[in-house]
């Protein structure tokens, strides 16, 4: 019984992935076809790569994708963390109130996120475009970096900037050589949150942008009533990129700590032996 | 015994500012009138203190008594709401932590877990862009010092508590500060490794010749290290003093009973030298007070010496005796506690059921005083006869709905009838006497018990039986000199609970404890033995009464 | 440490600028009218009286309600066996099978939802698969089957995630407990499993059905133009009509329903726990 309990799991966590998996793989497939059917592949071709490259519509909403992307992991990564560090020290008033509203922007449907910043936009006149498009990425990556910043800073003995200082480290030298080295895990983990967030955003994009300033996922939204195999060309270009990445990521780690283990294992001998790496030699 | 010579020139018990040892040294820190507010919370109130150069000051007290905070204001981790910290002759208040000439060693450490132990301890150089063969030799020094060489490409995560708190140390004096402030250093140790850093710290102190101010709550490890202890409470100065001082000569109760073992015993001056306490006369050596001024008495334990009774200053009865390791620790009752004895008539038991089985009603007779008849009600009649009702099948209680009784005051007997709700119902006596009050005036006691009557099984059910005990023979001991101030007392009996009869009577003695003093002997005394205890005049310490 | 405080100061003021005052905003759009300086606005609740009086607006959001409890429901039954077999597994196991559920998601979900266009519509994979089976010439794409697949595709990998994790919270010994104390193995699932991932199952809920109510691109690609969802209506108000007041005031509403139901299932939550605890 426990052996059929287990074939059964199996097959649901395979279909599943199949699930998951099969529109990422369509889509790779398809962005490679000599026709321009979305159905039947017809054969091996890059000439929907070729259209991608030369649509300039296109190359422009990729770039600003990554543009807005990348300013906006910076900036709120830069802020969030920040924020996390004072909000640590700070009164509970303070923190209640951080919280509280960072929760907007988490528990509010996306499309209320989305008007509300629009009409900010509209009531205090700044004509909408990319700069909205930045400020709006900024506002709702903030919360998620403080978010994943904020535990470690609990977990931190809280006396550590305070030793930092006395040993003669001014506030910005204690924050940036033991706080931040300490939280450096958060950190990341938040930059790549955001990264995520406004590579993916859509709704938000959506209603706050203006002047023709697209990013990927608006140009997609806005073609996909016409056929034009090309979006698979930009979706596989998407999903490589973010493919490598995400392997980056996950890789990278497991080799440093590989690293780190192959260290300790070196070390291992000197402190079996008491103190052999010696003084000055 | 230790001498006291130094109490003739410590008049009035006063505060004693000079330091033995550091006489000639310079002042080079001084707390101006520091008061210090947390949301309205006065965690310090007006504090002033010296702290001379190479000394070893203590901050003692209790969790809360803000010698942490005092220490934090003075690290520059925390602002003072009123006062100077004047450091070297210039008022630091609002220098930031950064810019003091002193390092702290933290609680828990706080060593950077990102950098090894090497890095830990360069961390302070290396702000100050000292050049990097200094910075070695120096980080090499201070591993010799503190005994961890060949320690410094290791992780200060994986080190023992104890390597880590050198490694603190360490990382605080290679930056050689003038002063190093330690906050309860050797709370995370066990107590071999606590004594054994003890000395360690005393020995890197004396080696590095700085000041050292060293916060604890731990008595012991005060007396150890300091050359002046600190102790504080409630945001206040208690007393300054070097740890003999502080031990020979408290200037009240609370120091007494915090640093070390001590008898306190309130007396009265009857003049300049003369003092009374358990209504005797002592000389003493205290003067100053005013005439009748009522006061308290230290007696430490190992000042006071087990001799025949005939010889004693004040006889008594070996209470107890606990053996300590290198002494005894022996209680002599000088001034006898107050007693009464009742008895105990053990009963039958008396539950009545219910004609269908479904209720138990019990209870019991009991005695009152003519004088209490006035207060007896409902509730108070329950209480003493302890009635209950309740449903044999599932244990639930039923609540006593009637109680039928009339009692005058007069001596005699009464019947009482409690019943439920159903109809079930008990009778039972009340018995009012006349009961006499034991009163002790020497010792300003009075107790009063009376007798009682219990079955086996309420006996043997009882979970705290000495409790019980006072409870149902409605004991009671307080002071002559003011009612309202009960006595605490204790239970005594000779029955055994495993061989109780039905019919018996037995006898419970109610005493309260009367006056015990600890003595540390180093021979054994048999409980019981009459002895007599001696003390000189230099071994009484008379103490202003705290408000 | 006063210092290290300041530096939240800025995000306090950011934060009400950014994220509380647009949430004023659009509470003060949808109960006011017209207008284009501040002074010239009026107080009405008409937008909100328009909306509860048109059938078609609440035929709508009847629909969108009725799609997001399918969703939600179907999650639940796909999601809790896939939750529950990734968290039978050891660490390592958990670990990679956790990773192959989320890594579909770091991916753009228009991209995403766009690429079932090609599978559902005639003559694409579904069809196809269906035509071996003896059902020709199915069109899915543009039905409601079509953004039902869509949404659960999309939503679905939430609900693993938050009822693994909760799964994988749980102390083994309570299970082994369980069969201590005589449980069977369904016994134990139904009396101590259930019960105790239950907080997983809720959280999964709010993040399935809140994303659902309020979708608009899912069944704007999926279902076309025929299948209109509240979001969709918001989306019109905006871009297309320019209805901002109105579009606000559908908003709202559209939070308060959302906000009313999270704390309804979280209510109920809680008392089945307390029945669970007595």
């Amino acid at each position: 019984m426990k052996k059929n309990k287990k074939i059964f799991g199996k097959i649901i966590m395979l279909l599943t992935a199949a699930f998951f998996y099969l529109p990422i793989v369509y889509v790779v497939v398809f962005s490679f076809n000599s026709s321009k059917s979305l159905t039947a592949f017809k054969g091996f071709s890059l000439q929907w790569y070729e259209k991608m490259l030369r649509d300039s519509q296109m190359m422009q909403s990729l770039y600003t994708t990554i543009l807005v992307a990348v300013i906006a992991t910076v900036v709120s990564t830069i802020a969030g963390t920040l924020t996390a560090v004072g909000l640590s020290k700070s009164r509970k008033v303070i923190k209640d109130f951080v919280s509280q509203v960072n929760d907007f922007p988490i528990m509010n449907p996306e499309i209320v996120t989305a008007i509300g910043l629009m009409l900010f936009f509209i009531t205090f006149r700044v004509e909408r475009g990319l700069l909205t498009m930045i400020l709006a990425h900024i506002a709702f990556c903030i919360p998620y970096v403080i978010l994943s910043v904020m535990p470690k800073i609990r977990s931190l003995d809280p006396n550590l900037a305070d030793a930092a200082m006395d040993l003669g480290a001014t506030p910005a030298q204690a924050l940036m050589q033991v706080i931040v080295p300490q939280i450096s895990p958060g950190i990341f983990s938040g930059a790549l949150i955001a990264f995520t967030m406004s590579f993916d955003d859509f709704i938000i994009s959506y209603f706050v942008t203006g002047r023709g300033v697209k990013n990927l996922s608006i140009m997609v939204y806005t073609m996909s009533k016409r056929v034009n195999p090309s979006i698979n060309a930009v979706s596989s270009l998407v999903i490589f990129l973010i493919t490598i990445i995400l392997v980056l990521i996950n890789v990278v780690p497991l080799i440093r700590e590989r690293a780190v283990k192959r260290a300790v294992k070196r070390q291992l001998p000197v402190r079996t032996s008491g103190n052999v790496t010696g003084a000055g030699q | 015994m230790r001498s006291r010579q130094q109490k003739e020139s410590d008049s009035l018990g006063k505060i004693c500012l000079k330091g033995i040892n550091a006489m000639e040294e310079k002042t080079l820190i001084q707390f101006r009138n520091i008061v210090m507010n947390f949301d309205d919370q006065l965690v310090l109130k007006n504090i002033n203190l010296d702290i001379r150069e190479n000394e070893f000051v203590t901050l003692l007290g209790p969790s809360g008594c803000g010698k942490t905070t005092l220490l934090r204001i003075l690290g520059g981790f925390l602002e003072p709401t009123e006062g100077e910290v004047i450091f070297d002759g210039e008022d630091i208040a609002k220098l930031p932590p950064y810019k003091r000439e002193l390092n702290t060693v933290f609680q828990k450490y706080a060593l950077f877990p990102h950098m090894n132990v090497y890095d830990n301890i360069a961390f302070g150089l290396k702000i100050k862009k000292v050049s990097k063969d200094v910075i070695e030799q120096k980080v090499m020094k201070m591993l010799k010092l503190i005994g961890l060489e060949g320690y410094e490409k290791k992780n200060v995560t994986l080190l023992s508590g104890g390597q880590q708190q050198r490694v603190a140390i360490a990382r605080a004096l290679v930056n050689e500060p003038k002063v190093l402030l330690l906050d309860e250093p050797l709370g995370a140790l066990d107590l071999k490794l606590r004594k054994e850093m003890q000395y360690e710290l005393k020995r890197i102190q004396q080696e590095v010749g700085i000041t050292f101010i060293y916060v604890t709550h731990d008595q012991e490890e005060a007396l150890t290290m300091s050359d002046k202890i600190v102790v504080m409470r409630a945001g206040e100065i208690q007393q300054i003093g070097t740890p003999q001082e502080i031990y020979n000569t408290p200037v009240n109760r609370y120091v007494a009973d915090f640093v070390g073992e001590s008898n306190i015993i309130p007396g009265r001056m009857l003049d300049d030298y003369l003092v009374r306490f358990d209504d005797q006369n002592f000389e003493c050596l205290d003067h100053g007070f005013s005439r009748n001024e009522p006061v308290d008495v230290v007696l430490r334990p190992e000042d006071l010496v087990i001799v025949p009774a005939e010889q004693g200053v004040l006889t008594g009865t070996v209470d107890s005796v606990l053996f300590k390791g290198m002494h005894y620790e022996t209680i002599v009752e000088t001034v006898p506690g107050t007693s009464v004895t009742v008895r105990m008539r053990i009963v039958k038991n008396n539950e009545v059921i219910s004609a269908d089985g479904k209720e138990k009603i019990s209870a019991n007779d009991f005695f009152v005083d003519i004088d209490d008849v006035k207060l007896l009600d409902d509730k108070e009649i329950v209480a003493r006869a302890d009635a209950q009702a309740w449903n044999p099948e599932t244990d639930d209680y039923i609540s006593i709905s009637n109680i039928e009784y009339s009692v005058a005051e007069e001596e005699g007997e009464y019947p009482v009838v409690f019943s439920t709700k159903s109809g079930t119902m008990i009778q039972k006596m009340i018995y009012v006497v006349d009961q006499s009050i034991v009163k002790n005036v020497k010792a300003n006691e009075a107790v009063m018990a009376f007798n009682f009557f219990k079955t086996a099984d309420e006996l043997m059910e009882s979970q705290a039986l000495d409790t019980d005990l006072k409870l149902w023979a409605n004991a009671q001991g307080w002071k002559l000199s003011d009612e309202n101030e009960s006595v605490e007392m204790y239970a005594d009996y000779d029955f055994d609970l495993d061989n109780i009869r039905e019919g018996m009577s037995y006898r419970v003695t109610f005493s309260t404890t009367g006056r015990e003093l600890k003595v540390r002997t180093v021979n054994y005394v048999e409980e019981g033995t009459e002895v007599g205890l001696k003390f000189g005049k230099n071994d009484i310490h008379v103490m202003k009464r705290m408000m | 440490m006063k210092r290290f405080s300041q530096l939240a100061v800025p995000y306090v003021v950011w934060s009400a600028l950014m994220l509380l005052l647009p949430m004023i905003i659009v509470v003060f759009y949808s109960f006011t009218d017209g207008g284009n300086g501040i002074a010239a606005f009026q107080f009405t609740i008409k937008h909100y009286a328009k909306f509860f009086t048109d059938p078609d607006f609440l035929i709508v959001l009847w629909r969108s309600v009725k799609i997001a409890v399918k969703t939600t429901v179907i999650c639940i039954l796909l999601g809790y066996p896939a939750a529950y077999f990734i968290a039978g597994n050891s660490d390592r196991i958990r670990n990679i099978l956790v990773l192959v559920i989320t890594l579909p998601t770091w991916i753009n979900m228009l991209v995403r939802t766009y690429a079932w266009i090609g599978i559902l519509t005639k003559g694409g994979l579904v069809s196809s698969f269906l035509g071996l089976l003896g059902i020709k010439d199915t069109e899915l794409l543009y039905t409601e089957a079509a953004v039902l697949i869509g949404m659960v595709y999309n939503f679905l990998p939430f609900m693993i995630l938050q009822i693994n994790t909760s799964l994988c919270k749980m102390d083994r010994s309570l299970l082994e407990a369980s069969s201590d104390l005589g449980a069977d193995g369904l016994q134990t699932f139904c009396r101590v499993t259930f019960p105790l991932s239950l907080p997983g199952v809720v959280s999964g809920i709010s993040l399935v059905f809140l994303p659902a109510v309020s979708s608009f691109f899912i069944p704007k690609l999926l279902g076309g133009g025929q299948y209109f969802l509240i979001g969709n209506v918001i989306e019109n108000q905006f871009i297309t009509v320019g209805e901002w007041n109105f579009g606000s005031a559908i908003s709202v509403i559209m939070a308060v329903l959302m906000m009313l139901s999270m704390y309804l299932v979280r209510y109920i939550e809680a008392k089945n726990s307390q029945v669970a605890d007595s």
